[in-house]
């Protein structure tokens, strides 16, 4: 008997034990007579993963002390009778999943299915936020808060108050000695001492504003408390009034007062939230933009600015007090000047107050 | 080994999993092929031979605490419990066994259950492509054509990766007796 016929002799065998394991066998050539009698007994070997899942049973009843219902926990056998017969690659691939392997426990459906979900409705979470944040990224990214430091950090003061203001009509001598006109809260002329039209259609008592309660000398002559000059000059200021600064008043400063501030009033500066005068009240504040540079550097802190809030109800005259860097500053005066307050009041007057604004950058 | 040896070992694996139950799984492996044999031969069905088989060994590691050393080998109170399962079984289902173990001990089966093991353990150490045939043949019971075309091999070439496992798998028996 050739090769090719043993094969086929031996394999034709096996296919009827296999087929009808109870028929009794023909008798074969003593060449494959012993094969087929071992083919006999491997008809009933177990499946190749049952001894593995079978073990990791029994591990997991030691250790959880849980008896299996019926000599088995529910994995198998259906569910090995189906891994055995087509799905072994998984089970390399994923052993924890089908608990194959030492230390390795079958999965439950029902634990799995629950995880699975959970799991999902989580990744659900995590995306739909991760989009939306997306979607607002400007709105967190830029997110800052503004706030006025004056009406929280200023006591209430009797006496404090400032202001200035100061003039001229561009002459070539500086402004001459005198005294100070009539206080007024409303300016409708400005004090000169050299009148360039004597006869105005409507004459207009000049006047500077600052405090009505202000104690004035006896003098005649207007003119600039500071000076020593006695040749009669309105001074090299502009916009009339008496002085080297401009805008009605006299003196060296800004404004219908007196002295080297602006804004009215008397002394060095604007007027200062007290004495009489409240703080202005922000009615429009839109929020200062975060700077390219310091968002990518998720870079936070605090801009604090000195300004001059005027009668109009802006900020005038905007500095750094504090400065920050990576442009917030600069993002910082921006946002104030777009800024619109109710002005602060004196006598129930509107007039211009300094006052500092702080500016926080904070990331959310 | 020696018996006393190998007795020695044996009731140290059992102490060992009577105070730890995780340390079952060394006298597990040690007897899975004869208490799957001895069941598989009278029961005749793989899949009814697993479940018994696993609750033979289930209800082993439920008890294992209140076995007794009484110098016989550990696989004895194992093939009890399993004798016990079968007997209720057979009552529960009202249902003859296939083959009475009386018959079975007057034909020597009892002889074969060693025989069966051993040969289920030596089809493991066949070489992986012979293994292979061997468990999709008999386990799977898939034909030469079927394997062939899975392997991409020949009919012929699986044919004789067949013969030649079978052939390993005689000549391995007959070493081990010798």
């Amino acid at each position: 008997m050739n090769n090719t016929a043993v094969l086929d002799q031996l394999d034709g065998a096996i296919t009827a034990l296999l087929a009808e394991p109870d028929v009794a066998m023909p008798h074969f050539d003593w060449n494959i007579g012993d094969l087929v009698a071992v083919a006999a007994e491997l008809r009933l070997m177990p499946s190749p993963d049952f001894k593995a899942r079978l073990r990791a049973d029994l591990m997991r009843q030691a250790v959880t002390g849980a008896i299996p219902r019926n000599g088995h926990f529910h994995v198998w056998p259906s569910e090995l009778r189906q891994l055995t017969s087509g799905a072994g690659a998984s089970q390399d691939v994923l052993p924890t999943l089908f608990g194959t392997g030492y230390g390795n426990y079958p999965v439950h459906r029902a634990s799995f299915a629950a995880s699975f979900v959970m799991h999902a409705v989580a990744m659900v979470l995590l995306l739909s936020t991760a989009v939306w944040m997306v979607q607002h990224r400007h709105q967190f990214k830029q997110e800052s808060v503004a706030v006025l430091l004056e009406p929280y950090v200023l006591p209430a003061s009797p006496r404090q108050s400032g202001g200035g203001g100061g003039g001229g009509d561009a002459s070539k001598l500086p402004a001459s000695r005198g005294t100070l006109p009539r206080s007024s809260l409303q300016q409708l002329a400005p004090p000169t001492i050299v009148v360039r039209n004597a006869e105005p259609k409507l004459p207009t008592e000049a006047t500077i504003v600052a405090p009505p309660n202000l104690v004035l000398s006896e003098a005649q002559a207007v003119g600039s408390p500071m000076s020593k000059l006695l040749v009669p000059s309105n001074g090299p200021g502009f916009a009339g009034g008496i002085g080297s600064g401009s805008g009605g008043g006299i003196g060296s400063g800004r404004g219908p007062g007196v002295g080297p501030g602006t804004g009215g009033g008397i002394g060095g500066g604007v007027f200062r939230v007290g004495g009489g005068v409240s703080a202005p009240r922000a009615v429009y504040a839109p929020d200062p933009e975060y700077s390219e540079e310091a968002r990518k550097a998720k870079f936070q802190g605090t801009v604090i600015l000195w300004a001059v809030i005027g009668p109009d109800g802006r900020a005038h005259d905007i500095r750094v007090s504090r400065t920050l860097g990576m442009g917030l500053d600069q993002k910082a005066i921006e946002a104030v000047r777009k800024w619109r307050f109710e002005p602060a009041m004196k006598d129930g007057q509107p007039v211009a107050v300094q006052i500092n604004i702080e500016v926080n950058f904070r990331l959310y | 080994m020696s018996v006393v040896e190998k007795d020695t070992g044996e009731r140290l694996l059992i102490e060992a999993a009577q105070r730890d139950p995780t340390r079952f799984a060394e006298l597990y492996e040690q007897n899975f092929e004869r208490v799957y044999a001895y069941i598989a031969v009278r029961v005749r069905n793989r899949e009814e031979a697993q479940d018994l088989t696993a609750e033979v060994f289930h209800q082993a590691l439920a008890g294992i605490s209140r076995f007794e050393w009484r110098g016989a080998p550990f696989v004895t109170w194992l093939l009890g419990i399993a004798a016990n399962i079968l007997a209720d079984r057979w009552e529960r289902t009202s249902k003859q066994p296939e083959a009475q173990t009386d018959e079975l001990e007057r034909a020597g089966v009892e002889d074969k259950v060693e025989q069966r093991a051993m040969l289920f353990q030596l089809v493991d150490g066949l070489p992986e492509d012979q293994r292979h045939v061997i468990l999709r043949r008999f386990v799977d019971q898939r034909s030469v054509r079927e394997i062939a075309q899975e392997l991409g091999r020949s009919e012929g070439a699986v044919k004789q990766l067949q013969f030649r496992a079978l052939q390993n798998l005689r000549m391995r028996i007959r070493s081990s007796h010798e």
